[in-house]
């Protein structure tokens, strides 16, 4: 008898989770993971999961004796280690103090998913396996009046081919503090998705940097639902190079007047990767600002989808909100696609949006070649500014130098097949 | 043997013809001025001269120190001493404007076969040669053209040339958009640059920079070819009689 292939990684979900209680937080989701989302779905039909119906995977159980040692990249910094998905206290650092991690119990964990369930990431397949297969959610809070100046890095690494891995983290920044994150997926495994709930009380400040370079055969499928209060600002980029397949979606609440969100990003794709930003910005109360500036380079046969969502409330007065988008394309048969959605609700508000796909630009290339640059040169200077410059305006200073060296290693894979 | 020498040149572009046979000879030492009127073609016969895509010659040749260029790129004519002053210099956001010069400075020293500058010593030699540009350092270390006034982007332009020291410099339309003052600052850029082993041809429309960078040869072009030669007194009878006059009487 033919068994029904489509059903594998639910079934292995639904097995992960037997031996929890009808009503715990896991079975839940696990309920609510029906199937993976079906490309007539709008926010799916560019970025296919039909592949993953037909690989076996199964949640990982994780490997606690795995060991890790990749380094830190900033002096001083405080390391958070997830292993296979689960956070490794022995692998990490001692916290600052102001700050703490700990591990939710099932009642906060239920809290935990039911924020998520009441967003709009309600339905995104992360959310309802993550919550049901992570091995648990961590939190990460800063007290108020907190402000930490070094750097934490959160290193995600582990996994197996196979397997499908399933950190959930929770940030929660009280009124008046700040800190800055730099989040590295270097997984192994088939199948990756991170879940993440930040929360950003009043006046509360946080730049993440996030850099996807997973295994190139490597699926990540990145859930990220955040909340600002007023004065909050949350300033993010994300540099996605990794994986075959890999997905940054986010979800931005702007719920208190005053706030300021960035979502920036750059994604670097080659040979048959796809690569995929989407973004939701809820402008909910008047006086906010969100501006998000997102940037690739495709070469090979790859793809990049930028979606971009801004919805603006009736009441959503004096909002401005801004969104750019530019792919360069540098093979013929690579493909940008780009869907920025604009829903305004509110009369007198600023909002804009532009998207260009194309070539590198023939009057500077020209420009250039006339120094005496060749082609090949006059081509990677052209493509490292067209980064620099998004790099620069997004990233703080001390971490640019990091991200540009990143962005390079990137970009070579683009490069070394096109020019 | 001619500097630069143009034989014949026959150019299309979008299947119009642009260059109806051209030919125009550049001895070292010289500086030729080419005027013509809007559509003449100048603007092509500087893309064709610095081998931008797409304005390759249908018929006849270009030879710079008799090496024909036809099968080199804008690259390779750079490096070998051809030097384009851009009517509208190209902005290049993100590209430093320092190490933008210095690139270009070394690429064109390793093909002369000198020794690359260092940073230091290329720092020193940009802010000397910048300084009697009236280019201030602060200029040099934004991105390239970016933010740069018409007359600004005109002079670092002139500052290139003089960094670069090629063999043969085609200034398109240097003067368009520059006062009074900037375009002579830009042309005692120009005419320090004047020597023995080198040469200029300077294309524009009017008479009034030929004041400041005096030709040693005038040229008109008018409808794809140059329908009379002369010295510096041509450029003034254009001034007093228009082309009409000229082209009519062709």
């Amino acid at each position: 008898m033919l068994h029904d292939v489509k059903d594998n990684y639910i079934n292995s979900v639904k097995n992960h989770v037997s031996q929890f209680e009808e009503n715990s937080f896991r079975k839940l989701a696990s309920n609510d993971f029906k199937s993976w989302p079906s490309p007539r779905e709008e926010t799916w039909r560019l970025s296919r999961l039909g592949v993953l119906s037909r690989k076996e995977i199964t949640p990982i159980i994780p490997d606690f004796k795995k060991t890790f040692s990749s380094k830190s990249q900033f002096n001083g910094s405080t390391i958070i280690r997830f292993v296979d998905g689960a956070f490794r206290k022995d692998l990490s650092s001692k916290l600052p103090s102001g700050s703490f991690l700990n591990i939710l119990g099932e009642e906060e964990s239920l809290k935990c998913f039911h924020k998520f369930k009441d967003s709009n990431l309600k339905d995104h397949p992360s959310t309802n396996v993550s919550f049901s297969c992570t091995p648990s959610i961590v939190k990460l809070t800063v007290e108020k009046d907190v402000n930490i100046r070094n750097f934490f890095e959160i290193i995600y690494e582990g996994g197996e081919d196979n397997l499908s891995v399933h950190p959930a983290l929770y940030i929660e920044l009280k009124d008046n503090s700040s800190i800055t994150i730099i989040e590295r997926f270097n997984h192994l495994s088939s199948l990756i998705m991170p879940l993440q709930l930040i929360e950003l009380k009043k006046s509360a400040s946080m730049d993440s940097l996030k850099i996807f370079s997973d295994n190139q055969k490597s699926y990540n499928l990145s859930a990220n639902c955040t909340f600002l209060s007023d004065k909050s600002n949350y300033n993010s980029f994300s540099l996605i190079k990794g994986g075959i397949f890999t997905r940054s979606e986010t979800h931005a609440y702007l719920k208190g007047e005053n706030c300021n969100l960035n979502l920036n990003g750059v994604y670097l794709s080659s040979k048959n990767q796809h690569h995929d930003l989407t973004t939701a910005i809820y402008h909910d109360v008047p006086n906010c600002t969100s501006k998000q500036i997102v940037r690739g380079v495709l070469g090979g046969k790859s793809t990049g989808v930028f979606q971009g969502k801004v919805r603006v409330a009736p009441d959503a007065q004096k909002t401005d909100g801004q969104q750019m988008s530019r792919a360069i394309l540098l093979s013929e048969n690579a493909i940008a696609n780009a869907k920025p959605e604009l829903e305004i609700y509110a009369d007198d508000v600023v909002c804009a949006h532009g998207a260009t796909v194309g070539e590198i630009d023939d009057e500077q290339l020209f420009y250039l070649k006339s120094r005496g640059f060749s082609e090949t040169k006059a081509k990677q200077i052209l493509i490292t500014a067209f980064l620099k410059d998004i790099i620069n305006v997004s990233v703080e200073e001390s971490a640019q130098n990091f991200v540009f060296k990143e962005a390079e290693l990137g970009l070579s894979e683009i490069i070394s097949e096109e020019i | 043997m001619p500097l630069l020498e143009i034989k014949n040149a026959e150019l299309k572009l979008d299947g119009k013809d642009i260059l109806k046979g051209l030919s125009l000879s550049v001895n070292k030492g010289e500086v030729h001025a080419i005027m013509g009127p809007n559509g003449s073609g100048k603007s092509t016969l500087s893309y064709m001269l610095a081998g931008r895509d797409g304005y390759e010659l249908e018929g006849g040749e270009v030879f710079l120190e008799g090496q024909s260029l036809s099968k080199m790129e804008a690259d390779e004519r750079a490096r070998s001493g051809l030097f384009l002053a851009f009517q509208y210099p190209v902005e290049l956001p993100g590209v430093g404007g320092m190490s933008f010069l210095r690139e270009a400075v070394n690429s064109r020293r390793k093909f002369l076969g000198e020794e690359e500058l260092d940073h230091l010593a290329f720092v020193k030699e940009a802010r000397k040669v910048a300084s009697k540009m009236f280019v201030k350092d602060e200029m040099l270390k934004r991105a390239v053209n970016v933010g740069f006034s018409g007359g600004e982007k005109k002079r670092f332009e002139i500052l290139q040339m003089a960094m670069l020291k090629p063999k043969i410099s085609i200034l398109d339309e240097t003067d368009s958009g520059l006062d009074v003052d900037a375009l002579k600052i830009v042309s005692d850029g120009v005419n320090a640059q004047r020597n023995e082993d080198n040469a200029i041809v300077v294309i524009t429309h009017y008479q009034r920079l030929l004041d400041y960078i005096v030709p040693d040869f005038v040229h008109i072009l008018s409808d794809g070819n140059i329908i009379k030669s002369g010295g510096p007194e041509l450029a003034l009878e254009v001034e007093k009689n228009g082309y009409a006059g000229l082209i009519n009487a062709a």
